[in-house]
């Protein structure tokens, strides 16, 4: 069984571009992805949120191209498009009718080979008071919102390529200068270190021949220093906990563990943990604490491994209370879910119920030439063939009840545990 | 390194034929199924549509659709809460519900081959669930702790302010799940009623995925087992009668470091003969990255990470919004901002080049955004609610593609009234209510805290 059923053909250009295509012509649209093997985790200090601000910098005109021109030419096309950055990489994608394709190809080379000459200052202004909204807007004024900053330092060690979050400092947002960024782009928007996937009404080859007229040109160049090394994350020492006094509804209880990187046998096992504690109705946290004692409002549990690759991952707990229950109540009873699971395991059952809904859920995700590309972008990127995403359902379809218990009691035992609760300002200590 | 390492820019190649799938409709047992064809697709999804949305209720009776959608899994005539989810989520399926003003849905999506399980255990807690008073107080509570974590961010507040002052006292003048409040005082026999009235008509049972593994008599038979009658749909437009006038309507949220805008007026209903080309007028001004108010506000100014003006058309009424988050500093300047864009596209009309991108973009999102299952039920879905035709979505590409400035500017003209937008700001009032006073855009009408 694969969980990639559909054809996918590779090449690589002399300059180090990697393409990828996967034929399908069900629908008359194309999916392009492009994934720079870049992400925060390359930031040096005094420079975070860089290579967040620089995606921005991608859509704002490049040697052929002019200042808001992109996105008229994508949305012009019935396209659409965007771009996520996370500690690991940085992803362009658009989704079009298939007769744009060359345009979308050409746009991507453009903006790899031709962005530095039109790079402005008046650019990096305007962009840099955007993303400074989009942290305003997501991170600090959501209740709540500032958790995944306080949680990675807490998690990673000062120097460790995960220790800061992606959307960075403002401090540092505001000294980011012209002259790092032109250098950014000369050092990662490199041909050797993307990969190109088209998915969708299309032949290999047709965009062989069209990413070699694109991208052909574009020098390779030089290479890369390799990022800071993170898989070996330092012994737990006491247990680590923040309480936060906030303008919060109620009390919110997180409980997180480093596991293992995404990609890894492990972390598919961590996975399907984190489904038989939080995912539907049938898990424990919603049988336990929304049903059973009714200490969390039923809506806001969750447990979920965030998939990054290049350090063991967080997996995430969170509870928020009733009315009338306190923090501490809250986690006591989040602890007491936990700590039964470290002590008895979990039962067939439980691990079938969460398989069968992560079967469903992956072939969502492949629904899309979308979600399709970018699965292909990131075997390629990160563990160097794209035909491994189809191994990824499989793997985690094979673990069993055991593998789960072991790994429960491995990594959510107590000493490795790190807890961040929001309290409202009347629950103050 | 420019030209010479760079290719030239490509023109588009010729576009390849557009179909929708084909559709598929069947009475079954006193109800109808409306199916679409998706060959080789693994998934399947199916949705029981009522017409039962929000618009049906009473008044006091705010959020009854919605704690009934959340109700119905807790429990059912033949089994309880926990082995009906573990029953369903065996499948690898779990129940999504859906209430507007025109409809609710129920549905589920599963491999194909499980489907048909799927919608029994669909059908069993639409049609037949338990609603122990406990369990539907329970329900109630949670819903009312889940609207006071909503309303503890930025946006509700807002949102509701816009909708009092267009709709009034009418139901759409009310958010749809109520308010904190509201949904904490609902009455459980209210749910149980509501349950008992609307329930028991047929529906329809949309289904998406591949028909040669499906059997749609076998599905319809489940869905409609032991139904009533169909309900009269409700008529007559509402808020037609209502003016409003332009005015700021403040609400404080003591050290916000953003504003949240919320601009509005009445619009046409879904019906109208001017959709497709309020729609283009819309997509101009803010439907889009490239949109004349995502341009300005973000692009040239960078007050906000984004903004989005649409027209939003239900089958009783309609509205435009312009919604946007801004950097607290520039709040009166974005607003200032805002109206005069929307001043601007009814006086100077839309360019060839605007309607050019907002026709294409348009018409090329039904190919990208019609390729999943859930996708395509809800364009059934749309199909079913305003009583469109079969062909609906190839047709309506069509009229896209052939729209000009012609249609578009007039449209803008006649349905974009910047005299009677209803300003909604919410920030912190200390700071920023000099500068909106400044701005001479209307009168600032203070807004109490609710919760």
């Amino acid at each position: 069984m694969t969980g990639y059923p559909w054809p996918i053909e590779t090449d690589t250009l002399d300059n180090g571009l990697r393409v990828i295509v996967s034929e399908d012509h069900r629908a008359p649209v194309v999916g392009v992805n492009l994934w720079y093997d870049v992400g925060s985790r390359h930031e040096p200090a005094g420079q975070t949120g860089f290579a967040h601000l620089f995606e921005h910098l991608m859509f704002e005109g490049s040697a052929q191209v002019g200042k808001t021109e992109h996105m008229k030419l994508v949305q012009g096309s019935g396209g659409s498009l965007n771009a996520t950055t996370n500690p690991d990489r940085t992803n362009y994608f658009e989704s079009v009718p298939a007769e744009h394709l060359p345009l979308m190809l050409w746009l991507e080379a453009d903006r790899m080979g031709g962005l530095v000459p039109a790079l402005t200052q008046e650019t990096l202004d305007n962009q840099r008071e955007v993303v400074k909204n989009e942290r305003r807007q997501r991170y600090e004024d959501q209740p709540y919102g500032d958790f995944w900053l306080r949680l990675l330092p807490l998690m990673y060690p000062p120097g460790h390529p995960y220790h800061h979050a992606t959307i960075g400092e403002m401090a540092d947002l505001n000294a980011a200068d012209l002259v790092t960024f032109q250098n950014f782009h000369r050092r990662y928007y490199v041909p050797h270190n993307a990969v190109l996937t088209v998915v969708g009404d299309t032949t290999p080859d047709e965009v062989f021949k069209l990413a070699r007229q694109y991208f052909g040109g574009i020098p390779r160049g030089a290479d890369i220093p390799p990022a800071p090394a993170g898989r070996d994350l330092s012994p737990a020492g006491p247990p680590r906990r923040e309480d936060v006094v906030a303008d919060v509804p109620a009390a919110r209880v997180y409980l997180a563990v480093a596991t293992a990187p995404f990609g890894s046998a492990d972390y598919d096992v961590a996975s399907v943990l984190a489904g038989v504690l939080a995912t539907g109705r049938g898990s424990r946290l919603y049988q336990r604490l929304a049903e059973g004692r009714r200490l969390a409002q039923p809506d806001y549990l969750a447990a979920y491994g965030v998939d990054l690759a290049h350090a063991p991952a967080p997996l995430i707990l969170s509870a928020t209370a009733r009315d009338g229950v306190g923090a501490d109540e809250l986690e006591a009873g989040l602890v007491d879910v936990v700590d039964e699971l470290v002590r008895d395991g979990v039962a067939d059952d439980e691990v079938a119920r969460v398989q069968a809904l992560m079967t469903t859920s992956w072939w969502r995700q492949m629904e899309t030439v979308a979600g399709r590309a970018d699965a292909l972008s990131r075997y390629a990127t990160q563990f160097g063939d794209p035909r491994l995403a189809g191994t990824r359902l499989p793997a985690r379809l094979a673990v069993t009840a055991a593998q789960v218990s072991a790994l429960a009691a491995a990594v959510l035992a107590a000493d490795r545990r790190l807890t961040i609760r929001y309290l409202p300002e009347k629950e103050r200590p | 390194m420019t030209a010479p390492l760079l290719a030239d820019r490509p023109p588009a190649g010729p576009p390849r034929p557009y179909a929708f799938p084909p559709l598929v409709r069947l009475p079954v047992a006193g109800g109808e199924v409306l199916a679409a064809h998706l060959p080789g697709q693994p998934l399947a999804e199916a949705v029981l549509l009522l017409d039962a949305g929000a618009g049906r209720e009473r008044p006091g009776a705010e959020g009854a659709a919605g704690v009934l959608l959340k109700a119905l899994e807790e429990g059912t005539a033949t089994r309880d809460a926990t082995a009906y989810a573990y029953a369903m989520e065996c499948l690898g399926a779990q129940l999504s519900t859906h209430v507007d003003w025109d409809r609710v849905e129920v549905g589920v999506s599963a491999h194909v081959d499980r489907l048909l399980a799927a919608v029994g255990l669909l059908t069993e807690a639409a049609r037949t669930p338990r609603l122990d008073p406990a369990d539907v107080t329970r329900v109630r509570d949670d819903e009312a702790a889940a609207l006071r974590m909503e309303w503890a961010g930025p946006g509700p507040r807002a949102d509701a302010a816009l909708r009092h002052a267009l709709f009034g006292d009418q139901r759409p003048g009310r958010p749809i799940h109520g308010d904190p409040r509201s949904a904490a005082a609902l009455p459980v026999a209210e749910v149980r009623a509501y349950h008992e009235r609307w329930f028991r008509q047929p529906g329809v049972l949309l289904v998406v995925g591949d028909l040669d593994r499906l059997d749609l008599e076998a599905l319809g038979a489940v869905a409609f087992a032991g139904t009533g009658a169909p309900v009269p749909a409700e008529t007559g437009l509402i808020g037609a009668e209502l003016a409003s006038t332009r005015r700021i309507l403040l609400i404080d949220r003591p050290d916000a470091v953003q504003s949240t805008l919320r601009l509005g007026h009445l619009g046409p209903h879904r019906a109208h003969p001017d959709h497709v080309a309020v729609q283009l007028a819309g997509t101009v001004l803010g439907g889009s990255f490239t949109s004349r108010l995502n341009h300005l506000l973000r692009e040239v100014r960078g007050f906000t990470y984004g903004v989005r003006g649409e027209f939003a058309a239900s089958r009783r009424f309609g509205r435009f919004t312009v919604r946007a988050a801004v950097r607290a500093d520039a709040t009166a300047a974005a607003l200032t901002d805002a109206v005069g864009e929307v001043v601007r596209i009814r006086a100077e009309g839309v360019t060839e080049d605007e309607v050019a991108v907002a026709r294409s973009w348009r018409a090329g999102q039904l190919s990208v955004e019609s390729q999943t299952t859930g996708a395509i039920a809800r364009l059934l879905s749309s199909i079913v609610v305003h009583g469109l035709p079969d062909d609906f979505v190839v047709r309506q590409r069509e009229r896209y593609l052939a729209a000009t400035p012609g249609e578009v500017a007039p449209a803008a003209a006649t349905h974009l009234r910047p005299d009677d937008l209803v300003l909604v700001v919410e920030g912190d009032a200390a700071r920023i209510r000099a500068d909106l006073a400044g701005t001479g855009l209307g009168e600032i009408v203070d807004v109490p805290r609710l919760t």
